[in-house]
């Protein structure tokens, strides 16, 4: 059997690097507190030994406050691992302590990795690791992730990773609950002490691991007795425990003052206030618009699509399956209107794959600085209005990129009505980069006021819905409580890795969807049903919306990928299919319609199928509602507004 | 000066309501704590006053009762609050130097060590302290010694005296981040958010959060 090693540390302490340092393939790296949703699980061979290696969210205590945290306990409660490497921010050892006690309480080899040494050093903290090593009888290890120092010697110690003898001693009264606790288990239970310390802390899930022990009634009688305490138990331990946390740094860590504050710093805190905070807000936005929206949804898919595409590979790729496939209805399927080459394949790698590459380039910088964090601050007002808070900036920030991976990315919200409600709004009105890229081609094509209307259309909804829906849905918004990461120079070869990681996600899950897709609208091109699905929607599409029956196909498309649709409206209205009013009323449908398929897996999969199922519906009629009112209006109104004509 | 028994009346009722805040009002054990802690008999005196009701098993308070118990309770809390942030008694002797407190409070002085405290909300233990006519003034003073973050202006150095964590499971979090009582934190700034920095942490809060953490001026 291979062994299990896990990584565990407080949030943002460089874990993930570690993790890449040690199995050679990175996670998803980041700066933001949390984003390491998924545990990454990756190999490692040592002395001829193969070891699994995880790597979980970031925790700052074993008791678990949200289901991130949850996911950590239990990969160390339940695996059982040959070693825990527990990393620690040198810069803040006081926090780690918590951990590290918690983690020698449940009985794991441990190791502990003092990580990013060097900061520490810069800020003229310096912390004697032999001693820390002698008070907790774990080994202690001084690193820098980055650069890769201290993981030599991380590896070669880490066969040396043991229980640890430090024991934290609570006043008498919790001392005597504790036993008494662990004594009713029953059968002696893995980790007895620490699950009875979750157990009298309030912690009800830590039955997993403990259940079938239990004998009747055994609840009852703990909760009588936590209640008979003047003081929780909860805050005694804890208390006991950071008061040895406080003893123990002042111990090993002599402080030499703290050197003056460097100019990331002061930037890093000029981006909080609001003045110049909101103007770099809007510079942020402006230059994420201008990469991703003008260079790569323009000038880089122009080039790919119409010179690249257009001129070389499709000619080619024509020529030769002209000439090696004799038979017509194959050569059709891969060259025909509906192709799986010259459909697909120009969507997938000509327009979408440039788009997205950029923007998750963008991200990954922004990731990477610890700017994102700041912007929760500037933008933890804003989300306010429709019930969520800073932390929601990130998720809704990433489905600008992909709403699907967005959509994952609500987990690290902590109630369950802010995790619904970013869904809802991911949902109806967040487009994903590579369709905000062509929408924007799109109305660029047209008057501003086109462009504006679209703007409106899309922000209003969002607050509105977003306002109303907070007022509906029961439950809470959680306080607003973030750690704010040092502003750092962002490690381009880290970005890179990331965008590598995320495209690689990317294609394996898009690619096949546009392949689907193509196939599926080529088979019921063939067998008449898109006439069919035509007539059917007329009604909605052709009276209400004031559409062309043609567009139908493609918000069949749109579900299967967002992009992929936009990516149809595009080539109609270039093919003049399209007056102006009907490609701004498409553009808003096509935004606010029902996310792909993939997204709506993730929403199902996140909030169960009855609530999927409410949430699509309420999102189909408010996108043909509201488009089939927008389409009143624009008729009605219709020269006042979108005066220059014609130019579609 | 009020007399022995007006004494034990309150003392009474005060635990009494106490025992209905935890729902273990019991007629069984209420009878034996009152006669225990404070005299024999005193349920029935209670009964006999207008101050309390008996029910089939429980004993509840009458609007007459309730009021002198509420303010009763109000002193004793606040006396806690006093004695543990300003005087810092060990923890031991709070509770027995907050019972005396109790009854030589006058109504004026009650209000004015609830404002010199930042008008808390809870006690030391996490009980709920029942608001003063002061509170709904809600004057921020300057003379407040305990006040809560949010009251503090940007660039002030204080440190945290206790965070009310029970009305919100979540601020647990602000603990395991280590914003203890007796961490010194300087308030960077309190627009668009609060910005707190704490050692190497840098942390960001809403306001919400801020009104729930009471810090202590140096």
């Amino acid at each position: 059997m291979v062994e299990t090693i896990v990584l565990v540390g407080n949030p943002n302490v460089g874990k993930s690097v570690i993790f890449g340092r040690l199995t050679g393939t990175y996670a998803v790296v980041s700066n933001y507190p949390g984003t390491t949703v998924d545990i990454s699980r990756g190999a490692m061979t040592l002395a001829g030994r193969r070891y699994e290696v995880i790597d979980t969210p970031g925790t700052d205590a074993l008791l678990p406050s949200s289901e991130d945290e949850q996911v950590t306990r239990d990969v160390i409660m339940r695996v059982r691992p040959a070693a825990v490497i527990q990393v620690a921010d040198a810069k803040n050892l006081r926090r780690a302590l918590l951990l590290t006690f918690e983690l020698i309480e449940c009985g794991v080899p441990l190791i502990l990795a003092l990580n990013m040494h060097d900061e520490a050093v810069s800020r003229g903290i310096r912390i004697d690791a032999p001693r820390l090593e002698n008070i907790l009888g774990v080994p202690v290890i001084a690193t820098i992730g980055i650069t890769g120092e201290g993981i030599p010697e991380l590896k070669k110690r880490l066969p040396h990773a043991r229980h640890g003898n430090f024991n934290a001693t609570y006043p008498p009264e919790i001392e005597r609950l504790l036993t008494e606790t662990a004594a009713g288990f029953g059968a002696p239970a893995p980790c007895a002490r620490a699950a009875a310390a979750m157990l009298v802390s309030g912690d009800r899930t830590v039955f997993r691991y403990v259940a079938g022990a239990l004998p009747d009634g055994f609840i009852g009688r703990l909760e009588r007795k936590v209640a008979d305490f003047v003081r929780p138990p909860r805050l005694l331990i804890f208390e006991t425990k950071n008061m040895y946390a406080a003893q123990i740094t002042g111990e090993v860590i002599t402080s030499q003052g703290t050197p003056a504050e460097s100019r990331l710093a002061r930037l890093g805190a000029l981006c909080m206030r609001p003045f110049p905070g909101y103007l770099i807000v809007l510079a942020v936005l402006f230059i994420m618009y201008e990469f991703v929206g003008v260079f790569a949804a323009g000038t880089l898919v122009n080039l790919l699509e119409n010179h690249l595409f257009g001129r070389y590979v499709i000619p080619l790729a024509g020529t030769l399956i002209n000439g090696a496939i004799p038979s017509e209805i194959v050569r059709e399927f891969l060259m025909g209107p509906y192709g799986l080459v010259s459909m697909a394949l120009t969507y997938a790698a000509a327009i979408v794959l440039p788009v997205v590459a950029a923007f998750f380039l963008f991200f990954g910088l922004l990731e990477d600085s610890g700017y994102l964090p700041r912007l929760s601050v500037m933008l933890d007002r804003l989300f306010r209005t429709f019930g969520l808070n800073g932390k929601a900036v990130l998720p809704m920030v990433l489905g600008l990129g992909c709403g699907t991976m967005a959509a994952l990315g609500t987990r690290i919200l902590e109630t369950r009505k802010e995790r619904l409600l970013a869904l809802l709004l991911l949902s109806l009105t967040i487009p994903c980069s590579a369709q905000l890229g062509i929408i924007l081609g799109l109305l660029a094509g047209l008057s501003w006021q086109a462009g504006l209307i679209w703007f409106v259309s899309i922000t209003g909804s969002l607050v509105a819905v977003g306002a109303a829906a907070n007022r509906v849905l029961p439950g809470h918004r959680s306080p607003f409580i973030l750690e704010i990461p040092p502003l750092r120079r962002p490690d381009f070869g880290n970005v890179v890795t990331k965008v590598k990681m995320r495209l690689v996600w990317y294609v394996r899950e898009a690619v096949p969807l546009f392949a689907l897709g193509t196939a599926i609208l080529f088979f019921s091109d063939k067998l008449h049903m898109l006439s069919v699905l035509e007539r059917v929607a007329r009604p909605v599409v052709v009276s209400a919306m004031g559409l062309p029956a043609q567009v139908t196909p493609t918000f069949i498309l749109g579900f299967l990928r967002r992009d992929y649709g936009a990516a149809g409206l595009f080539v109609m209205a270039q093919d003049g299919l399209l007056d102006a009013r009907q490609v701004v009323v498409s553009a808003v449908a096509i935004t606010l319609f029902i996310p792909c398929v993939a997204q709506c897996f993730v929403v199902i999969r996140e909030q169960g199928m009855k609530i999927a199922i409410a949430l699509f519906a309420f999102v189909i009629i408010y996108a043909i509602g509201y488009s089939s009112l927008l389409n009143m209006v624009l008729k009605t109104f219709h020269p006042l507004i979108l005066a220059p004509l014609g130019r579609g | 000066m009020k007399t022995k028994g007006m004494i034990d009346i309150e003392e009474a009722l005060g635990i009494l309501r106490g025992f209905i805040e935890k729902n273990k009002n019991t007629r069984t054990l209420v009878e034996e704590t009152l006669s225990k802690n404070v005299a024999g008999g005193i349920l029935s005196e209670l009964v006999n006053g207008g101050f309390a009701v008996l029910g089939t098993d429980t004993v509840t308070l009458t609007p007459k009762g309730e009021e002198i118990a509420r303010d009763v309770t109000r002193r004793h809390r606040l006396a806690e609050r006093l004695l543990a942030d300003v005087i810092e008694l060990p923890e031991g002797e709070i509770d027995p130097a907050a019972c005396e407190f109790e009854h030589i409070l006058s109504p004026e002085v009650t209000d004015a060590i609830c404002t010199l405290l930042g008008h808390p909300r809870m006690c030391p233990h996490g009980s709920r302290i029942p608001p003063g006519p002061c509170c709904g003034q809600a004057q921020a003073s300057t003379a407040s010694i305990v006040t809560s973050l949010e009251q503090v202006e940007a660039g002030e150095k204080v440190r945290v005296a206790y965070i009310v964590t029970s009305e919100h499971p979540h601020l647990h979090k602000l603990l395991s981040i280590g914003l203890v009582p007796g961490t010194e934190i300087t308030l960077h700034q309190k627009a668009p958010s609060y910005i707190i920095k704490a050692g190497e942490t840098q942390i960001a809060l809403d306001r919400e959060v801020a009104a729930h953490i009471y810090v202590r001026r140096r």
